[in-house]
């Protein structure tokens, strides 16, 4: 009961607070909303970066081409050699007539040159798999490295260079991410402390006179801390809804640039539960700035 | 409990007590004590110098004296606005010069404090201004409201309950800041020249009101330069000058 009848207090006074000062709110909430959709959007395309890493994971193979003329019995003792390779999941047999087809489909209406070909130059391969917990451009490299130079096979081709590249890549924007957030909670933590700064003396009388009739250090916090975290989870909402405005209207004029990154995969906006996290991290920086600002500015 | 000298000079209630009780645990049957405080706000001007004085439950008593002698600085130490520089103060059994700031929010629920200058929120009306004590401490709104009635009704403000301080009378608003001071039933009223800003007919008025609540056991502690207020209640009057008590109407008298 005294608990609700406090909540019910911190409430009022936490909303009769904001309206109070309409402009500073308004400052502050925008201020912080514009921190959180710089790292909102950094957090989505790191999000659709690693997702689309993801995806290409199942396709991350090894081939290795064989030599010409071999026998039947060759190519099926290299396929049990490679089995034996740590983290080859499966090993297909493509034999030169598939590659042929293969190439033929790929081609399309030009396949018609291919008539011209007398004798089929692809060569057979065999397409490894890789185990999940090998599916990385680390993984691949073991794996290359443990089949180089295995008879029969005249080359080895994956797509290691280029995973590799997008790996670090990934690493270096997610390093940028981290620090641009770190630093812009860092802003939002002293933006929030100077709103509530702000707000503390602009009531200083009513907090001199709540001393005086014996109010708890709590309740007389209570309402700023709320007054942080209200403006902070304000901000996050806000900044939820421009995100996604940007996602929507401005992101398809960039189509080209979208397609160099995430290799034309269709962007995807936040899940649910990132969204609250985006609004509960808005409101948890509101709440700790405030929190910082009344433990600086002590009461009478 | 004892008779004797106290100027400030001897501690006659403690002679009273047994050797064993320190000082700090000295019996609560005093609603005040202060053993030989001062204080100072730089280093050799004092504001208090070595004052002891004793009030008992329920005692009406005024401190007089010129501005600038100490009654303010006084009335703030009792509820620890400020710590003393030296010496003891224990107010309803609580040693002050040793309270933490977890504990004085407990301590001013149970003191009143009243000022010249009201110290109401002038954007709230006047029921929100001295429900404001209720709301501090919990009280459903409900009690509250009907608390809030009753002081207000008690002190002939019932009508003025909606209304804002800035459009009452200055005795009317010294009326509301006494509403919020007594709402909580305090167990000790300080009243710092409730009446320095009030014409003599409203003097007399608040006065009476702040004296009934003596009579209803709370200790009340009036600041003020006005001796014909004094004279007129003939109360215990101590005097204070430059800091030190110089006269103590009390002195030689046996107090209960």
């Amino acid at each position: 009961m005294r608990a609700m009848i406090r909540l019910g207090y911190f409430v009022r006074t936490a909303f009769a607070g904001l309206r109070a000062s309409p402009v500073t709110t308004a400052v502050a909430v925008i201020t912080i909303a514009v921190s959180l959709v710089l790292v909102g959007a950094f957090a989505l395309l790191l999000a659709n970066m690693e997702e689309l890493l993801g995806r290409f994971g199942d396709d991350l193979q090894v081939t290795a081409y064989l030599e010409d003329g071999l026998s039947a019995e060759q190519v099926n003792e290299l396929v049990r050699i490679v089995h034996t390779v740590e983290g080859v999941q499966a090993a297909r047999i493509v034999s030169k007539q598939e590659a042929l087809e293969r190439f033929r489909a790929g081609v399309g209406q030009g396949s018609a040159l291919l008539e011209g070909l007398g004798e089929n130059p692809l060569p057979a391969s065999l397409e490894l798999t890789l185990a999940p917990e090998q599916r990385s451009a680390a993984g691949m490299a073991r794996v290359v490295g443990s089949l180089e130079g295995l008879a029969g096979v005249s080359e080895l081709a994956s797509g290691q260079d280029w995973v590799e590249g997008y790996l670090r890549a990934l690493a270096l924007l997610r390093g940028i991410g981290w620090g641009l957030g770190l630093l812009l909670a860092l802003a939002t933590l002293l933006i929030v402390a100077n709103t509530i700064r702000l707000a503390v003396f602009a009531r200083r009388d009513e907090l001199e006179i709540l001393a005086l009739v014996g109010a708890s250090r709590a309740f007389v916090n209570g309402p700023f801390l709320l007054e942080g975290f209200l403006q902070g989870a304000a901000a996050g909402a806000l900044a939820l809804a421009l995100l996604y405005a940007l996602f929507r209207l401005v992101l398809p004029g960039f189509e080209f640039g979208l397609a160099l990154l995430l290799g034309g995969v269709a962007p995807r906006f936040f899940e649910p539960h990132e969204m609250a996290a985006l609004v509960a991290g808005g409101a948890a920086l509101g709440f700790v700035g405030s929190a910082a600002a009344l433990a600086g500015g002590g009461r009478a | 409990m004892s008779n004797g000298d106290a100027r400030g000079r001897g501690w006659p209630w403690r002679r009273a007590a047994p050797s064993s009780v320190p000082v700090s645990r000295a019996p609560a049957d005093g609603a005040i004590q202060i053993y030989h405080v001062s204080k100072s706000y730089s280093a050799g001007s004092f504001a208090l110098r070595d004052v002891s004085l004793r009030f008992a439950k329920g005692e009406f008593v005024f401190l007089t004296g010129p501005s600038g002698a100490g009654k303010t600085t006084l009335l703030r130490l009792l509820f620890a606005a400020e710590q003393p520089s030296e010496g003891q103060i224990v107010v309803l059994g609580r040693n002050i010069a040793r309270l933490g700031a977890p504990a004085i929010p407990a301590l001013r629920r149970r003191v009143g404090v009243v000022f010249q200058d009201f110290k109401l929120l002038q954007r709230r009306t006047v029921e929100e201004n001295v429900a404001l004590a209720l709301e501090v401490v919990g009280t459903p709104p409900r009690v509250a409201r009907a608390k809030v009635f009753a002081i207000l009704k008690q002190l002939g403000l019932q009508h003025r309950r909606y209304h804002h301080p800035l459009s009452l009378s200055g005795g009317e608003q010294q009326r509301v800041a006494l509403a919020r001071a007594l709402v909580n039933e305090p167990e000790i009223l300080l009243a710092d020249e409730p009446t320095g800003n009030l014409d003599p007919g409203l003097t007399l008025e608040i006065m009476d009101l702040i004296a009934s609540a003596a009579t209803r056991g709370t200790t009340v502690i009036v600041a003020t330069h006005q001796l014909e207020i004094v004279r007129r209640y003939g109360k215990r009057a101590v005097r204070l000058e430059a800091g030190c008590v110089t006269e103590d109407s009390a002195a030689g008298r046996v107090r209960t």
